[in-house]
């Protein structure tokens, strides 16, 4: 690097770039040593993902910034190269003077120099890379960076306690992957050089001109007896014709019944190609000829196949996309009157389409008129609806199916028969799995809704199609109401506060069905034995079943006669009268759902902890008491409050022992919590008035409630909607992920262990009052990366093993390929797999010569007709020569050519002996 | 004072009527023995500050009515309660045989997954003993719960068997809202859980 520089400025200009310049070497020699000691200190580093250990270190020379980096294969993964074990024999080993060919990629493996790996087979290496994005352009840069590794280089080797590592420098534009290096030890010394074209050199395209290349490259003194090629040819296969695969051929006949599961899957193939490698090794160049007219190289006689990879771009994960909607929406305070405009405003009563569900379904002509009448309201307004009636009906028909007596769905169907084999199951019970969910049960009512208005957003029409099936439920419940008609696809039952609000708010809107219908029915009961009707029928709870032998007692009515009696209590008698003692029918418990019982417990909280607050809750609280001593007294003239007792709190009733009343019971007395002056207990029994429950003032009026719950659903946002629906929708959607990753056991992708990852963030998510948009999101990414993974591993058993047949060789190729791998193809063309790859790679030659016509050009020796144009070829030669004089010792010489139809690439690595130099 | 709150647990007591639920929470909060103590109506709480392996928590500790017509009241409250306290009385067998009803119960209604459960036997200052401590450990054992025996009357094991209660709670993450509190790091952490089966023991 001696540059001939004016003698006027070269003291100075020299001083400081070579002092700044010093600093720079000194500096990646002290990392380098650095690095070395931590490698002798330390235990193996615990980086697991890749098989790379990567070190980094920022250092500046002349204002321009560089990262340092030490790439160290980890020991425990390499053996998966085709390197031999013998290497480690001799620490002096020229690194290149290996049998490395070509490796089996590894997406996890991939490091931004990790291709030198590639290319040269390093197992450790340096590289000198400028931080910033430009890359080192400028020749003289370059100049200077290079000599600088190979000063640093050399002294590293003079350093004698080092084992020496090739350096690199990264030059040009990054993206071309460009290096020059060095490597030194006492006796050899190996230049790495590269050449990047986008165009390849005509006499370089073929092995013959490579081989000419070489040899003049080498240019050694003497003769070299025996080059070694080894040849790799890839071929992309991207027409899959009958292969293609879709979503939808899991179930042929797309129809209606397509919107009753979760959409799944990808939109296009989630695979774009199939590349075939086929690999010749180490063969001597005499007997393999490559040229412009004749090639050797038949991939169907190749030494080894391998298969990999390409998948699409981010394709449309349709389930992980309709949860995305949702995600949306959650800030969309719009109603969906906002959103339906004049169509929700129609008079509804009348012409409500869900006459066409809840009425006999009988085709009658009222709902036959019905129809027409709607038909033509609609078509009158400016709006058309945003389901038209033949996809409307259907699938109200799936939500209520009770209004179809030849339902295929009706609600609570047997849990369909898994037909595989047991152990390939990966989840035995999906409801032990879900048991942490707030949400509702399987395939019940609400199940159901957060899938069809998944539906609705995706692909039936948006958020007018939304709100219309929310419009037309929210009828449909008011609908029920009116006419007393139990609500399908609920547990039956108070509202379970383990579930979801909206199944709380529809189970509470049964409750009241249920409450109202018995009502009736007493109603009517009484009315015709009371023979008296009563005006404001809403006010009294009417009780529901009364022994017939009360019926006569009543209708004589005289203030002191017992009414509303059960059941005798044992035979246990009162006290003052000795008559037997009845429980009373009382009124049925109060229903809340859990923001009513949030609101409760706020009130109750409010008041404080001190005597006071105790007392008042104590009175809120009382209400059913008194309704309960009220009924007493009503079934039981002349009782008094031990009566009462000794039915409502037995352990506060104390007997005596050995001591008989006159009616032949066990004397005893009030427990003393009882017998304190003015206890709570005693002043209520004193101010209650015997009446029979069904005349007391309702405790639960479900008039009222049924109102408050059909109020709450009409009036939801979309926003409010969507909260409601998204702890739903995340268990139907990690459902139907398990449901689809059944079959697809496999120990590397541990399906099982991501699932369950998914089940804790969705109950979570489920156990929120209000679902965070962060966490939904968290567990809409996963979703849709297990779909993508799903539909990749579907496609390719679907392209590989058509016939679905239990095959772990496959599975084990399918689970490689679809994690990013290259994978041997043991037996070749020989094998399942390899003929399966052949035929693909024949239909598709087929197709394309059809459509070229009969004239498509003959390559060469037209390889045959089951390959196309092989996409890519690299060869990699290798000679030993005497350099760089006659007495020299034989060195290592390497090129590797790869060539494809965008890249012309050459690496080059070039030795000497330089034990005399 | 509030900022240094860790948490506010939710405790229920349940058991039989007369057991001493009311009493046993009376002598926790306030360190007091009300022998006129009148009967619960549906549920009552009180509320109490503790300082637990070095965190402070706030307990809201719910007192139900043990009779069998407030049982269709009750059981609103069990929602999100992260510990239980299941009540009998030692001078009396029924109480005791009663007490798998109302596991039952917590199991039906309890929404939490993992909700902490412990049998108190209560009044052992009474002479005449019904139940014996070795069948009430056996119960325990087989339903993996605490297991303490107390007085409310003497004081006894009262405050071990909340406190107790509440470390076992602290100890299991899932129950109080460590996802809505990420910064918030509990004394002992790195103590391996014990498995609940190991969390049995008898005091007094
Ligand atoms: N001897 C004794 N009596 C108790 C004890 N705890 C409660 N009691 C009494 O048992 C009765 C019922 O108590 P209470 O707390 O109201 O029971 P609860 O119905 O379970 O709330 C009261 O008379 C108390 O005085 C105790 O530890 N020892
Ligand atoms: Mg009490």
């Amino acid at each position: 690097m001696n540059e001939e520089i004016d003698d006027s400025e070269f003291y100075h200009q020299d001083f400081t770039t070579a002092s700044e310049w010093e600093v720079f070497m000194a500096r990646i020699e002290e990392i380098i040593s650095q690095w070395k000691i931590d490698k002798e200190r330390s235990e193996k580093p615990l980086d697991t993902e890749s098989i790379w250990s990567i070190k980094s270190e920022r250092l500046n020379f002349a204002d321009e910034h560089f990262y340092l980096y030490l790439y160290s294969k980890q020991i425990a993964c390499s053996a998966i190269t085709e390197i031999n074990e013998e290497k480690e024999d001799n620490p002096q080993k020229n690194p290149i003077d290996s049998l490395h060919d070509f490796e089996l990629y590894n997406e996890n493996n991939n490091e931004v120099h990790s291709c030198l790996s590639i290319w040269y087979g390093l197992n450790e290496f340096i590289v000198l890379s400028p931080a910033s994005n430009g890359g080192i352009i400028n020749e003289s840069k370059i100049k200077m960076l290079l000599s600088s590794i190979y000063v640093v280089e050399g002294n590293l080797v003079a350093s004698e306690n080092l084992n020496s590592i090739p350096i690199f420098i990264q030059i040009r534009e990054k993206w071309q992957r460009l290096y020059l290096g060095v490597f030194a030890n006492e006796v050899i010394r190996t230049n790495f050089e590269m050449v990047h074209l986008k165009k390849g050199l005509p006499y370089c395209n073929y092995l013959s001109g490579l081989l000419d290349l070489f040899k003049t490259k080498i240019s050694s003194p003497c003769t070299i007896d025996q080059f070694i090629v080894s040849t790799q040819f890839t071929f992309t296969l991207s027409e899959f014709g009958g292969f293609v695969w879709k979503q939808d051929l899991l179930h042929q006949n797309y129809d209606i019944e397509s919107l009753f599961i979760l959409p799944f899957g990808v939109s296009v193939d989630p695979i774009s190609a199939l590349i075939l490698k086929t690999t010749w090794n180490h063969l001597p160049d005499n007997l393999v000829v490559d040229s412009e007219n004749y090639t050797d190289f038949d991939p169907m006689a190749a030494m080894k196949w391998s298969c990999l990879i390409k998948s699409t771009n981010d394709p449309v994960c349709l389930m992980g996309d309709a949860m995305t909607e949702f995600l949306q929406n959650l800030n969309n305070s719009f109603t969906i009157y906002d959103i339906l405009g004049d169509f929700a405003s129609l008079p509804s009563s009348e012409n409500n389409p869900l006459d066409l569900l809840t009425e006999p379904n009988v085709p009658t002509l009222s709902r036959l008129l019905t129809r027409t009448a709607r038909h033509s309201l609609t078509r009158n307004k400016r709006n058309n609806p945003p389901l038209s009636e033949s996809v409307l009906v259907p699938l109200l028909y799936f939500l209520f199916p009770d209004a179809d007596e030849k339902s295929n769905f009706p609600y609570g169907r047997e849990e369909k028969e898994h037909v595989e084999p047991s152990e390939q199951i990966l989840f035995k019970n999906f409801d032990e799995e879900f048991k942490g969910f707030k949400t509702c049960s399987p395939d019940s009512l609400v199940w159901r809704l957060s899938i069809i208005l998944t539906h609705c957003l995706q692909s039936l029409g948006g958020l007018r199609a939304f709100a219309h099936i929310w419009y037309e439920f929210v009828q449909e419940m008011r609908y029920r109401w009116e006419k007393s008609m139990p609500i399908p696809g609920l547990s039956p039952g108070l509202p379970d506060l383990r579930t979801c609000l909206l199944n709380q708010k529809l189970q509470m809107l049964n409750c009241c069905i249920d409450r109202k219908l018995s009502r009736d029915n007493a109603q009517v009961s009484f009315d015709s034995a009371e023979n008296s009707s009563t005006d404001d029928d809403d006010e009294f709870f009417d009780c529901s079943e009364k022994p017939t032998e009360e019926k006569h007692k009543e209708k004589l009515s005289l203030w002191n006669q017992p009414v509303g009696r059960l059941s005798k209590f044992g035979n246990l008698k009162l006290i003052k009268t000795g008559d037997p003692l009845y429980i009373p029918v009382t009124q049925d418990p109060v229903l809340k759902t859990e923001d009513q019982l949030e609101e409760d417990t706020d009130v109750l909280l409010q008041l404080g902890s001190d005597a006071e607050a105790m007392e008042l809750r104590a009175r809120i609280m009382s209400a059913s008491l008194l309704s309960d001593m009220e009924s007493f007294k009503a079934a039981n003239p002349g009782s008094v409050i031990d009566d009462f007792i000794r039915w409502y709190s037995p352990r506060d009733w104390i007997e005596e022992e050995d001591k008989v009343d006159e009616w032949g019971q066990k004397v005893g007395q009030l427990s003393p919590r009882m017998l304190i002056e003015d206890n709570i207990w005693t002043e209520m029994w004193l101010s209650a008035k015997p009446v029979p429950a069904h005349r007391q003032k309702r405790l639960f009026d479900d008039t009222r409630e049924a109102e408050k719950v059909l109020q709450f659903l009409d009036l939801r946002t979309i926003s409010q909607i969507c909260e409601l629906i998204i702890p739903v929708l995340s268990h139907t959607a990690i459902y139907r992920l398990m449901e689809e990753c059944q079959s697809l056991a496999s120990d590397e992708i541990q399906f099982p262990a991501k699932i369950s990852n998914l089940i804790r963030k969705g109950e979570v998510l489920t156990r929120e009052t209000r679902p965070q948009p962060r966490r939904f999101e968290a567990i809409i990414q996963e979703a849709a990366a297990l779909e993508l993974l799903i539909s990749e591993m579907n496609s390719l058993h679907y392209k590989l093993n058509p016939s679905r047949a239990i095959n772990d060789e496959i599975n084990d190729l399918v689970v490689k390929l679809v994690t990013g791998r290259e994978v041997a193809v043991e037996n070749r063309a020989n094998s399942e797999i390899g003929s399966r790859i052949v035929s693909m790679f024949g239909e598709a030659q087929k197709m394309t010569n059809l459509s070229i016509g009969e004239q498509y050009e003959e390559g060469r020796n037209a390889i045959n007709n089951v390959f196309p144009v092989p996409t890519a070829r690299e060869f990699v030669l290798r000679a030993n020569a005497v350099k760089p004089a006659v007495y020299s010792s034989k060195c290592p010489q390497f090129l590797r050519a790869v060539l494809s139809k965008d890249e012309f690439r050459l690496c080059g690595a070039w030795s000497e002996d330089t034990v005399f130099f | 004072m509030d900022e240094d709150i860790l948490t506010t647990l939710k405790i229920l007591i349940i058991g039989e009527s007369g057991v001493g639920k009311s009493s046993l929470l009376l002598r926790f909060t306030e360190d007091n023995f009300d022998p006129e103590q009148t009967l619960t109506i549906g549920v009552d709480f009180k509320t109490k500050r503790l300082n637990i392996d070095g965190s402070r928590v706030k307990l809201a500790i719910w007192d139900t009515a043990g009779q069998e017509r407030f049982r269709t009241l009750t059981p609103s409250y069990y929602r999100d309660a992260q510990g239980a306290i299941l009540v009998f009385d030692v001078s009396s067998y029924a109480t005791f045989s009663k007490l798998e009803m109302w596991l039952n119960e917590l199991e039906t209604y309890s929404t939490k997954n993992d909700i902490i459960k412990m049998i108190v036997g209560n009044k052992i200052d009474v002479d005449k003993r019904e139940v014996s401590r070795e069948e009430a450990m056996r119960f325990a054992k087989r339903h993996h719960t605490l297991y303490i025996e107390a007085s409310a009357k003497t004081k006894d094991g009262v405050e071990s068997a909340f406190e107790e209660l509440v470390h076992k709670i602290i100890q299991t993450p899932n129950l109080w809202d460590s996802y809505e509190m990420n910064n918030i790091h509990i004394g002992n952490k790195g103590q391996p859980n014990q498995s609940t089966c190991a969390g049995y023991c008898s005091l007094v």
